[in-house]
């Protein structure tokens, strides 16, 4: 009667191809009834499923055949479990991938099989975080420069780095995010210049150094054009280009005047748990990853009362 | 004589190959190459009426069911082929009798311990007209027991209506004593055949029924075609059952004149490809012979039997020669219908399992049913001792 259980969602499922099936869903669903309460199912379809099972094994062992004859009420129990286990299990993961574009939800870089590639949900590891600890959330900071509208209602927080390619792959996504809510959303970015990736601090510094003279919006994105293409001279270059005073400039990025502020911003990481570049922060919500447009999507509506179910529960 | 090979009758029969072992023919046999072909030849050459019209098509057609008829007249030794009446299975020709006769209140039936429930039923409808059906008890093995048979008889005996073969266990009824009893005391006999017809050599006449009911299906023939056998003065005697087309020589607003038998009894256009192919059956079975068939079939039951006798309890008689091709079986503590579901899933073995339409029998044992594996000429030693060794392991998981 266990197998019931199990045999209904599946034939339920086969049932939308074949007439045979839901023959079959018929008599899983009487057998259920049968058993909750607590009469004998009598289209034997347990009975059936248990013979049919034996007589297969007996073609090959006749030992296992006695061994699962003999067990077969606890085998049966005990695929039960299991299969609610993975029925809940799958539904999650299809559901998260369905609304984050990753089975394990927003804020995970674990493997997906949805995803194979794991494209989705790969990050630049943070090597010294190494978790534990209290997270703290980060929130916005008021003396630190926003890119997007200043006015927006919901400021997204990003941890990245300029020579990270996840960091760069999400760019794109970011700036979309930007764009399709109109001013309503807008992003303060922290970097977390990577151990071992070249030009990561300087990039991390001239950003810094942009923003002592006004212009750190529009260095950030100029640093984010170049697509990881960095050498020495490529930081002052930029600088001429947006019009800055390139000897403060240059001044600032010797003197490595924001080695504090930089250190400042990776302890915040830390402290937040970010274990890889890029990490979202949206409110309490977190993105890992340069997970796809939907995703930032289906967080933002969320957070910001626009998801249908928010419009159902409102109405 | 050129002998009976297996391996070369097994060709006739395209289902039979080495993934299946087919022992559920008591149930359905299988159908030779030659049958079906028969059938096609009729719904490609002559797919047309009989009788009715008067074009070619409907010569040849009534010309083919016409050597059907003597086909099969020939194989049970009838007198005339208008003895001979098609139904669609034998389960109607019993009925057609229990409709046909004039039953009088407090009329009695007799039947035995172990009637399908084709030959069953119908005599237990008639209770309502106030017909007595009077079940006679056999031995504890199965066998028949002539004195609880002689002391069922009544003044009032209208009717005795007895199976030849059992298809729960294969034991056969001394038909020709059960026969000369009855007429003794001036009552009709009907006789199911069934299982008889398919395995050995009948001859109406010599055992003397009056009527003697049977299916194509178990013998080889198309599905939808049984036949029922009558004693001409008897058929002239009888009502008739289903009317309607062909059944009258001519009709009015107010009337109509009976056909004679068989047509009498034979309403409506009948299925002509399946009454043709059964007459292929009929030459089929005869050149095949009954000796070889019986032969066969009891050289595997003698094989099972020997191979399980002790491991699983045989319904019937131990002594296989006693049971034609029937090995019906428990295993203790297993459910029939499992033993059977695993014989299917290891070695694609069909044996039918619950209680054949013997309920009345299991019933008043208590018992849910057996398994029963039925030989044909067609199964092989080889099958038999697959289906033991699978037995055996079914068994060991208990
Ligand atoms: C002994 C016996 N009588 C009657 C029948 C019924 O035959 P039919 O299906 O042709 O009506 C069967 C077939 O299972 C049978 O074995």
């Amino acid at each position: 009667m266990v197998l019931c259980l199990i045999a209904l969602p599946i034939f339920a499922i086969l049932g939308i191809f074949s007439v045979k099936y839901r023959r079959l869903v018929v008599e899983s669903l009487e057998c259920l009834f049968k058993t909750v309460t607590f009469q004998k199912c009598k289209s034997g379809l347990d009975d059936r499923i248990k013979s049919q099972i034996t007589g297969k094994m007996l073609k090959f062992s006749p030992s296992a055949a006695r061994f699962f004859y003999a067990n077969y009420k606890i085998i049966s129990l005990i695929l039960l479990i299991v299969f609610i286990w993975s029925g809940w299990v799958g539904g999650v993961a299809i559901y998260n991938y369905v609304v984050y574009g990753n089975c394990n939800g927003p804020d995970s870089d674990k493997f997906c099989i949805l995803d194979p590639t794991g494209a989705g949900s790969a990050t630049c590891e943070i090597p010294s975080n190494v978790g534990g600890g209290e997270v703290i959330t980060p929130v916005k900071e008021l003396n630190r420069p926003l890119i997007g509208n200043e006015e927006a209602e919901l400021t997204i927080i990003e941890f990245g780095c300029y020579v990270c390619p996840y960091t760069n792959e999400a760019e794109g996504t970011v700036e979309r995010v930007l764009e399709y809510y109109g001013g309503r959303v807008n992003l303060q970015f922290i970097v977390y210049p990577l151990p071992g990736h070249e030009f990561s601090y300087e990039s991390s510094m001239a950003s810094k150094c942009a923003e002592e003279q006004g212009r750190y919006e529009d260095y950030h994105r100029a640093l984010f054009a170049r697509e990881m293409n960095f050498n020495n001279s490529t930081f002052i270059e930029i600088a001429a280009e947006l019009g800055l005073d390139v000897g403060q400039f240059e001044t600032c990025m010797l003197n490595n005047t924001y080695a504090d502020e930089i250190e400042k911003d990776k302890a915040k990481a830390i402290a937040a748990g970010v274990k890889g570049t890029p990490t979202f922060f949206v409110n309490e919500q977190i993105i890992v990853g340069p997970k796809p447009f939907k995703t930032f999507k289906t967080v933002i509506n969320g957070e910001l009362g626009l998801s249908w179910w928010t419009k159902f529960l409102d109405r | 004589m050129f002998g009976f090979n297996v391996d070369k009758v097994r060709k006739d029969f395209p289902v039979l190959n080495e993934k299946i072992i087919y022992f559920d023919s008591a149930c359905m046999s299988l159908k030779p190459k030659q049958v079906v072909e028969k059938m096609n030849e009729y719904y490609y050459k002559y797919p047309a009426c009989s009788g009715r019209s008067g074009h070619k098509l409907a010569k040849q057609v009534e010309n083919e069911v016409d050597l059907a008829r003597r086909e099969v007249q020939k194989l049970i030794g009838a007198g005339s082929s208008e003895e001979i009446i098609f139904t669609k299975n034998a389960t109607e020709g019993i009925n057609l009798v229990a409709n046909a006769i004039s039953w009088e209140k407090g009329d009695e039936v007799i039947v035995s311990d172990k009637e399908h429930n084709s030959n069953l039923i119908p005599w237990l409808k008639l209770i309502s007209q106030g017909v007595v059906v009077k079940v006679c008890k056999g031995n504890e093995d199965g066998t028949f027991n002539m004195k609880n048979f002689k002391d069922c008889f009544s003044k009032r005996t209208r009717l005795v209506a007895i199976v030849h073969v059992s298809n729960l266990d294969g034991v056969e009824n001394p038909i020709a004593e059960i026969v000369k009893i009855s007429h003794e005391k001036g009552v009709w006999i009907l006789v199911d055949g069934c299982q008889s017809f398919p395995h050995k050599a009948i001859d109406v006449r010599k055992l003397d029924v009056d009527f003697f009911a049977f299916s194509g299906h178990k013998a080889l023939g198309p599905t939808g075609v049984g036949v029922l056998y009558g004693k001409k003065e008897l058929l002239n005697k009888l009502n008739q059952f289903i009317v309607g087309g062909q059944t009258v020589l001519d009709s009015t607003y107010e009337g109509y004149d009976e056909e004679l038998p068989p047509k009498k009894f034979e309403a409506g256009l009948q299925d002509y490809a399946g009454i043709i192919g059964f007459g292929e059956a009929c030459r089929y079975l005869k050149n095949i012979g009954f000796r070889e068939i019986e032969k066969q079939e009891r050289k595997l039951n003698e094989l099972a039997t020997s191979l399980l006798n002790g491991k699983v309890e045989i319904i019937g008689p131990l002594d296989a020669a006693l049971r034609g091709g029937i090995f019906a079986f428990n295993i203790r503590g297993m459910k029939t219908h499992d033993v059977a579901k695993m014989l299917d899933a290891s070695k694609g073995i069909a044996v039918r399992s619950g209680a054949f339409c013997v309920h009345s029998w299991f019933n008043a044992r208590k018992m849910d049913g057996a398994v029963r594996a039925s030989f044909y000429f067609y199964n092989t030693e080889e099958e038999v001792k697959i289906f033991a060794k699978e037995v055996e392991k079914i068994c060991e998981l208990v």
